[in-house]
């Protein structure tokens, strides 16, 4: 039982960094309909801009700065350049662009800073916090990832709630022609989304490399831990990512503390594969919360 | 002519011989050509048997898969798994060979071809291409789950094929004890802890992860070799986990902290982008020990032409024909499809099932090129590649197809040949073909959706129509 | 005064649209009626700004507005509800009227909104609703007050009636007209059911395959039969 705990415990850090990803899934699904398979290559490529201006400064919140910037221009591009110009009508195309991104970036990124593993400086403290005569394997790191997490998505779901931009991007998702009708700049508010969901992708990128290392592949797991919590969240739904990416943390803390990390993907394979054919639409799809 | 094309059995008579003149004239020119002109061709010959696959699967039926490169390692490991593991072949008592390994290997192909395209095909665009992706991933992992089976992170090592289509023991020249290892490679002990030697001028080799430690090392004292360091060997990868010996080699940087779950599975091992360099470098060295006349790079150019064409002759029928239509027909308008009696699901499954099939031959290929079949051979780049091939090449062309294939066994050697003499920096060298695959790809969305063979068919069209007309 | 001039549009090789020229005065209702495909909703999706003409222009009391793009149209001053499902079910009933002109202040726009829910009193009480759980009827209204809340001079009704209770289509009907008269505004009505749509319409215009075939008095087109059974089919 005291390990159960534990393996939870010590999955709320890398479950958090899961979720972030996955927010950034749902942001930019929710804007054009495109899950964008190159978002991990974003966020590898804006950490190592972050990586950079850390060398070059020492200033870790500098380089946070630098990687949110980055984070959205290169959303931006991503979407006004590439997603944007896809014809409508080829469907697999836009898949497609987002994989020819995603090499892109990866190459670019082995190019300019190479492909080994480099390691990214650690802000906070990552030792086990010690509390009540006993070491709890979570650290002050872990709950500052946590709490980022948590201040992001909630404070994106005021923005989509409460704000004129929240409800133009949410009626350009559901129907963009109704939206245009009524006078929303739509094309300025999908490439607003993909900037807003570069910038996520972003802090999770900085957020993950202290405690993994960085180099141009080693977010592509990342990616598909998100991409199966954003599809069984819903795909639609900002709390679904969440939810899920916090629970496909803790579920793969526990396949790796019961017994090994070769297991994590293949669960989290096993967990996709069977909510597409269960549920197709997830657990937070459509209706319940499908208007947050 | 076209009264001619109308006879039954028409159709099939001119796709043979068109296949057999191909054949023919890549037999003719590979009898010619230098062993790394063979070692490629053999190469493109692989590719383009996987991507006929996905000619049909992401072309014809609209299906953006990321799962072939791990249905070739089905193939590959099926091939090798039967290979050494069985005397004979079940059932019949025949010895067994490499025709009969690559008979079992499109058995893998049919069986793994339905289970995920059963899944597949109740799942749209990007659902679809988000599960493959992660099939695509997580292969690696599950070669290390079952290490006593599948070799973990070492892989399996295939022993030199031999005209006759029989394996003999490896000879390993760059290497001082890994032949008995393989010599009695029938048990699963023995092969687990060969390791790929380098051969000259070796690409990343792939270094044992967590599952492979010094203590497994020396705990039974036999041929376990590390990864030797051959003649200008490339990178080697480190696992992430558990201190291995290449975490002792690494320059200071401690890769033995990360044991966050995100991360702490190979990625660096699996997600390579490009298409894994172990090909050229690694086919093992002409061993003219066993009969001087024999140049293993030929066979095996002869085998991945063989296939290729068998296969490319089955997709010509299958594109040309009925199933084709039937494939655009669902791609195209599902429902319409549907009630002119489709089955758009099956349409789908089959699709996919044949794609698989050939990914499985061409992975069985692949195993017997590299002489080889481990995770790190099939990585996500793999699969990658085959859809950047494809696309490039033009997504429902199998003409298109073979051009991709070229186009990504060629690009790298171009990009090589261009870099001599300009003084690029080795990183800018090796990552260059990948740059340009992902901007040609994203180019070719945007603007040349039917890719090469879609747009010189489109300009062709336009020079006719322009002649036709006079005046 | 909306003017339409010569407009013509058409998609690949079909001809929608051929030199079509109305002209919808303010303070009342213009009608615009023809069978199926005869080109109405591209007429109305054109002077929205979601199609582009191939020629001719369309002006608002002066000012050309085709040839801008849909979101500027609006902010021009011509409104369009377009035909079908219009709203947006995943919003609320608020939400789908506050996404109608946002570029306006925010005291104009409380201002409208409050005029709405005086002209439509279901909506207000069901303003924190999902506009999914509203009937036929009230969607239609809600299309109606998102398009208001654009502040318009001019109105473009396609097919305000397709699948309403009859009863339901004379109230939405003459509640349009009240508006035209009320607020001044040019309305541009598209109807197939003629009967209807000529009872609230003062000017009238038959529209077939793509072409203007008679213009003129709303009543004169009513009891014009030859023109009904021709065109009309009834
Ligand atoms: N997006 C489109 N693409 C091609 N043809 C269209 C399109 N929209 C309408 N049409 C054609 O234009 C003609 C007019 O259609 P429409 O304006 O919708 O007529 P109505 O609203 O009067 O029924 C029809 O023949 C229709 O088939
Ligand atoms: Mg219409």
């Amino acid at each position: 039982m005291t390990n159960f705990i534990e393996y939870l415990l010590g999955g709320l850090g890398s479950g958090a960094i899961i979720a972030l990803m996955a927010l950034a899934l749902v942001l930019t699904w929710r804007a054009t309909r495109v899950v964008n398979f190159a978002q991990v290559g974003q966020a590898m490529f804006t950490t190592f801009i972050a990586l950079s201006i850390q060398d070059l400064t020492g200033n870790w919140f500098l380089a946070l700065a630098g990687a949110i910037v980055a984070g959205a221009a290169l959303g931006v591009v991503v979407q006004y350049l590439v997603l944007r110009p896809v014809k409508r009508a080829d469907t697999s195309g836009a898949i497609i662009a987002t994989f020819g991104v995603l090499i892109a970036l990866q190459a670019g990124a082995g190019m300019i800073w190479g492909g080994d593993q480099q390691a990214y400086p650690q802000p906070f403290n990552s030792a086990g916090i010690s509390a009540f005569g006993r070491e709890w394997p979570i650290s002050v790191y872990d709950l500052v990832v946590i709490g980022v997490t948590l201040a992001l998505v909630v404070g994106l779901s005021l923005v989509f709630t409460r704000t004129n931009l929240g409800l133009s991007m949410r009626a350009t998702a559901f129907n963009p022609e109704v939206a245009r009708l009524s006078g929303v700049r739509v094309s300025r508010t999908l490439t607003i989304g993909w900037a807003i969901a570069g910038i996520v992708g972003a802090v999770a990128g900085v957020l993950v490399a202290p405690i993994s290392t960085l180099s141009p592949n080693s977010f592509d797991i990342l990616l598909v831990f998100a991409f199966t919590a954003a599809v069984i969240g819903g795909l639609d739904s900002l709390v679904g990512a969440v939810a899920l990416g916090v629970g496909t943390g803790l579920v793969i803390s526990l396949v790796t503390g019961y017994s090994d990390s070769s297991n994590a993907p293949v669960v989290a394979l096993v967990l996709l594969a069977l909510n597409l054919l269960l549920k197709p639409d997830g657990v937070f799809g459509h209706t319940s919360s499908r208007s947050v | 002519m076209t009264n001619l094309m109308r006879l039954p059995g028409a159709r099939l008579v001119l796709h043979a011989v068109i296949v057999v003149v191909l054949y023919l004239a890549l037999m003719w020119f590979v009898g010619g050509a230098d062993p790394l002109t063979m070692s490629n061709i053999a190469l493109a010959a692989m590719y383009a048997t996987a991507m006929f696959g996905m000619v049909i699967l992401v072309g014809l039926s609209g299906q953006v898969s990321l799962g072939n490169g791990a249905l070739m390692a089905i193939g590959a490991y099926t091939l090798a798994l039967t290979s050494l593991n069985w005397q004979t072949v079940p059932i019949i008592g025949v010895p067994m060979n490499g025709w009969w390994a690559m008979v079992f290997a499109l058995i893998g192909g049919i069986v793994f071809g339905l289970i995920i395209g059963g899944l597949g095909a109740r799942l749209k665009g990007p659902y679809l291409a988000g599960l493959t992706l992660g099939i695509a991933v997580g292969i690696p992992a599950i070669a290390n789950r079952f290490p006593d089976l599948f070799g973990g992170e070492t892989g399996l090592l295939l022993t030199v094929p031999f005209p006759e289509g029989g394996y003999e023991p490896a000879v390993d020249e760059g290497a001082e004890t890994g032949t008995e290892a393989v010599t009695d490679g029938t048990t699963e002990g023995t092969t687990d802890e060969a390791l790929p030697t380098e051969g000259e001028g070796a690409g990343e080799t792939l270094a044992p992860d967590d599952l492979l430690t010094i203590d497994d090392l020396s705990g039974d004292g036999t041929a376990s070799e590390l990864p030797t360091e051959g003649e200008g060997a490339g990178e080697t990868l480190a696992p992430d986990d558990l201190l291995t010996i290449d975490d002792l080699n690494a320059d200071g940087t401690s890769t033995d902290a990360p044991t966050d779950v995100a991360t702490d599975v190979p990625t660096d091992v699996s997600t390579d982008v490009p298409v894994p360099d172990v090909p050229v470098d690694t086919l093992p060295p002409s061993t003219d020990q066993a009969d001087p006349g024999f140049l293993i790079e030929y066979w095996q150019a002869s085998l991945a032409i063989l296939v290729a064409c068998l296969v490319g002759f089955v997709a010509l029928n299958l594109v040309r024909g009925r199933q084709g239509s039937v494939w655009r027909a669902v791609r195209d308008d599902p429902v319409a499809a549907a009630v002119s009696g489709i089955s758009p699901a099956w349409s789908k499954v089959s699709a996919f099932m044949i794609s698989s099939v050939f990914a499985a031959l061409a992975g069985g290929v692949f195993a017997q090129l590299l002489a080889y079949v481990g995770p790190g051979a099939f990585p996500l780049g793999l699969s990658l590649s085959l859809l950047v091939g494809v696309v490039l090449g033009g997504r429902s062309s199998l003409v298109g197809a073979i051009i991709g294939a070229v186009i990504i066994v060629w690009l790298p050697e171009l990009v090589r040949s261009a870099a001599e003499g300009r003084g690029w920096d080795e990183q800018v060298t090796n990552n260059m073909p990948n740059l340009l695959y992902g901007l040609l790809v994203v180019l070719v969305v945007l603007i040349a959706p039917g890719g090469i063979v879609g747009s010189i068919k489109s300009l062709s069209a336009k020079v006719t129509k322009r002649a036709g007309s006079p005046g | 005064m909306l003017t339409i001039t010569d407009l013509s549009v058409n998609y690949g090789p079909v001809h929608a649209l051929a030199h079509v020229s109305i002209e919808v005065p303010r303070g009342e209702v213009t009608a615009v009626i023809g069978a199926n495909g005869a080109g109405k909703s591209t007429l109305m999706r054109t002077l929205a700004g979601l199609v582009k003409p191939l020629t001719g222009e369309a002006t608002l009391d002066g000012v050309k507005i085709t040839g801008h793009k849909a979101e500027d149209i609006v902010r021009m001053g011509v409104a369009l509800v377009p035909e079908g499902r219009s709203t947006i079910p995943e919003l609320t009933v608020e939400e789908n009227l506050r996404l109608g002109g946002m570029w306006r202040s925010r005291t104009d726009r409380a201002a409208t909104v409050t005029e709405v829910f005086d002209m439509f009193p279901v909506l207000g009480e069901r303003r924190s609703m999902g506009a999914a759980t509203l009937s036929g009827g009230e969607r239609q209204q809600l299309a109606i007050g998102r398009a208001l809340m654009c502040d318009p001079q001019c109105l473009l009704l396609d097919e305000p009636s397709l699948g309403l209770a009859p009863l339901i289509v004379t109230q939405i009907l003459q509640l349009v007209k009240r508006l035209a008269t009320e607020q001044n505004l040019a309305v541009l009505l598209v109807e197939q059911n003629a009967v209807t749509a000529l009872r609230v319409a003062s000017q009238g215009v038959v529209l077939n395959l793509g072409q203007v075939v008679m213009a003129g008095p709303a009543q004169e087109i009513a009891s014009h039969d030859e023109l009904r059974h021709a065109y009309l089919g009834y």
